[in-house]
Formats: C-alpha cells, structure tokens, sequence
C-alpha cells in the first residue's frame, strides 16, 4: 500500500491547534487537552524553543505524517465503533502534526518536505490495517521517549508528553480492537 | 491481560534511574557540583513527590481489590493495572534511594487515603465506595491525577533518566485511563481518548 500523503487534503483542520505562534523562536503552548484546562504555567508563559531541538521536532514529524496517511488509508477498510475511533485519531494525529509544526516555526527552523508517499505495506483486511497503526503509533512512542530527555525548556517536553500520552491511548485501544491486552506493560516504551 | 513486570524489566529499570547518582563524579568544579547537588535535590523532590502519590494510588487499587467490589472481567483488568501501579512505586522508589531521598509514606488508613483523595480534589471516596462502578469512577478520577502528575514532572525534573521513567510512566497511566473508561462505558471508543493533548488533571 503506497499513500499518498493526505495532509493537505486536512490543512483547513491544523487552523488553531495547539500551538499560537507570537514572533521569532517563542510559543505559547496552548495544549488543547486532558480532563482539566492545561495548567497555567504552560497556558500563559512564552516558551522559547531551541533551534537545536529542530531536527528531533522534524523525525517526529515525518513519524505523525506517515500515521496520518496510515490512518486515512486504513479507515475505509475497518467499520463501526472502531472505523469511528480511528477517525478520531486521524485528528488528533493532525493536531499532533499541527503542534510540532509550530514548535519547528517557533525555533525558526523549516520542516521537512512532505514526503510524496509512504510504503505502508499491503493490508487487506481489518486486523492488518489494526496491526500496522498500532506499529506505527508504537514507532511514534518510542521516538517521544527518545527525544523528551534530550528536549528544552520543560513546557516543550510537557507538550510533547502530552502527545506521547495520547498516542499510548490510540495503542490501547488498537490493541483492544485487535483483542489483545490493551494495557501489556507498566511501562510504555512503543517496544512492548 | 499481559504479565507482570518481569525482575529483569524491573532490575532494569533500577540501574537506569539509578545512574542519576554518578554523575557527580564526572564534576569538575564546586560551582558545577552545587549546580548538580541542587538539581540532584530536585529531582529527588519530585520524585518523593511522585512516589508519594503512586503509594497512594496503590493503596487504592489494593483496597478495591481487598473488597471484592469488582467481579468477572472488570476486576480481571484491575488486577492487571495495580500490578502496573506496583511497579510505577517500585521504579520510583529505587529511583529516590539513588537520589539519597527519604522515602515517602503511603496512606496508613482508609481515613487517611481519603483525605488524600480530598487533597488533590479527586471525586470518590474509598470509604464511601457503593459498588463496581463507583470503584472505577475513582479510579479513573485517581488516574486523570496521575497523568496530571507526570505531566507536571516534565517541568519539574532534569536528569535525562528521570525524565524518560516519567514519560513511560505518563503513557501507562494514560493507558489505565483508556482500559478503566472503555469497562465503565463498553463500546465508546472514541469517547475513551477525547483529548489530542493528555495533560491529566491537577
């Protein structure tokens, strides 16, 4: 399965998400998320982002975008509940995408060029295409966990933690649809 | 649902936080080693912090247990997720050990656990609990606080390590939010991950 990446079919979607950028290398990260409004210290105070953080913001980037064109392959193959869930994790994988793009703004770096397609492999049912999101949801945690000791300042590993977070969610319930243990391990590594 | 951390994840996940204490062996200068005392002592703050918390979730989970309120597969997947819990407060505990903290204590009663609860404005009550339900409405309110605070904890700590731990931490939790809202409310998936951003409650 090649994708074409969708994400511009999605722009109008990205408007206002997650990050407002307000000049030069400083963000406010306004988190859109959690059971609570997001706490006041990372709503309100400027965050300056660092450039050298650019490349970590665009490898996670590449990861989102190849989700999305998985997602927006797969979801015509599954039904019900589940199709329904996965739409919904189409859009918060693009909420996601729309975060990092703002944090690579906010550093005064330019993101990578949208790849023209994704080798997704051939899934024809819907396990297989259960079975390859959750792989890839998996690649995305592993590279957050990766990157949120190397990032700087604390709100930028705290939104990017909520991505991670979020993401771990779309694995269990992947895994729930797939009828396996939505929960395997204490400890979420993206290589459980 | 899976198996419980096996001892070699857990010795792992030891000798990992456990290197927070040798980097000072690596200063070379007082001003860096107060730099690093302080931030060494932060870390073994919000770690404290942290542990104290999780003792708290796991007097929860065990207290629910204990009760047999829960039954059939809903207390199947409780089972599984306090054995997570368990592992979250041994993790943090051999963490604060490395870092030279004090150990927190958990709740040493139902009383006590409940004030807690109030605390950090968590709805339910153990004490007050009137069936399975009710069980896994607090339990998914404690959950909510726990993603709360390890997203606060990327703020607070500094050692890449603690950093990691709390992250994989974060996700488990937001996983027990997911299994615990999915056995109170079977079928709706999508209502089960309503947030791009998971930043828990505080």
């Amino acid at each position: 399965m090649v994708i074409e990446d969708a994400c511009g079919s999605r722009r109008a979607l990205l408007g206002g998400v997650g990050v407002t950028v307000a000049g030069g290398a400083v963000v406010l990260l306004t988190g859109c998320g959690g059971s609570s409004p997001a706490p006041a210290a990372v709503k309100t105070v400027p965050v300056r982002v660092r450039q050298i953080d650019v490349g970590i913001f665009n490898r996670s980037l590449h990861l989102e975008r190849r989700s999305i064109a998985a997602y927006t392959a797969g979801i015509p193959l599954l039904t019900g509940s589940v199709a329904k869930a996965a739409e919904q994790f189409l859009s918060q994988e693009l909420a996601h995408a729309g975060e990092l793009l703002g944090l690579i703004h906010a550093a005064g770096g330019t993101p990578i060029p949208r790849a023209p397609s994704y080798e997704l492999g051939h899934p024809r049912t819907a396990a297989q295409v259960l079975s390859l999101l959750e792989q890839l949801e998996n690649q995305q945690l592993a590279a957050y966990l990766d990157a949120i000791p190397r990032l700087s300042p604390g709100p930028v590993r705290a939104s990017v933690a909520s991505i991670l977070a979020n993401d771990a969610q779309h694995v269990s319930i992947l895994r729930m649809a797939l009828g396996s243990s939505p929960a395997s391990a204490a400890f979420v590594t993206g290589r459980n | 649902m899976g198996s419980d951390p096996s001892r070699r994840e857990l010795l792992r996940r030891a000798i990992t936080a456990g290197a927070v204490g040798v980097a000072g062996s690596a200063l070379r200068s007082p001003a860096r080693a107060l730099g690093a005392a302080s931030a060494s002592s932060s870390d073994a703050a919000e770690v404290g912090r942290l542990l104290r918390f999780e003792l708290l979730v796991g007097f929860v989970y065990q207290h629910v247990l204990a009760s047999s309120i829960l039954s059939g597969d809903a207390r199947k997947a409780v089972e599984q997720l306090g054995v997570q819990e368990r592992a979250h407060v041994s993790a943090l505990s051999v963490a604060l050990d490395r870092l030279g903290g004090t150990p927190p204590a958990g709740p040493a009663n139902i009383a006590a656990a409940d004030k807690d609860l109030a605390g950090r404005r968590v709805s339910g009550r153990l004490g007050q609990l009137r069936g399975g339900r009710d069980a896994l409405r607090l339990l998914l309110a404690l959950e909510h606080v726990a993603e709360g605070a390890y997203y606060g904890s990327m703020t607070a700590l500094g050692d890449p390590k603690l950093l990691r731990l709390s992250a994989e931490i974060m996700g488990s939790e937001a996983q027990h939010v997911t299994v615990i809202f999915v056995l109170l409310h079977p079928g709706e998936l999508t209502q089960a991950v309503p947030y791009a951003f998971v930043q828990g409650r505080r």
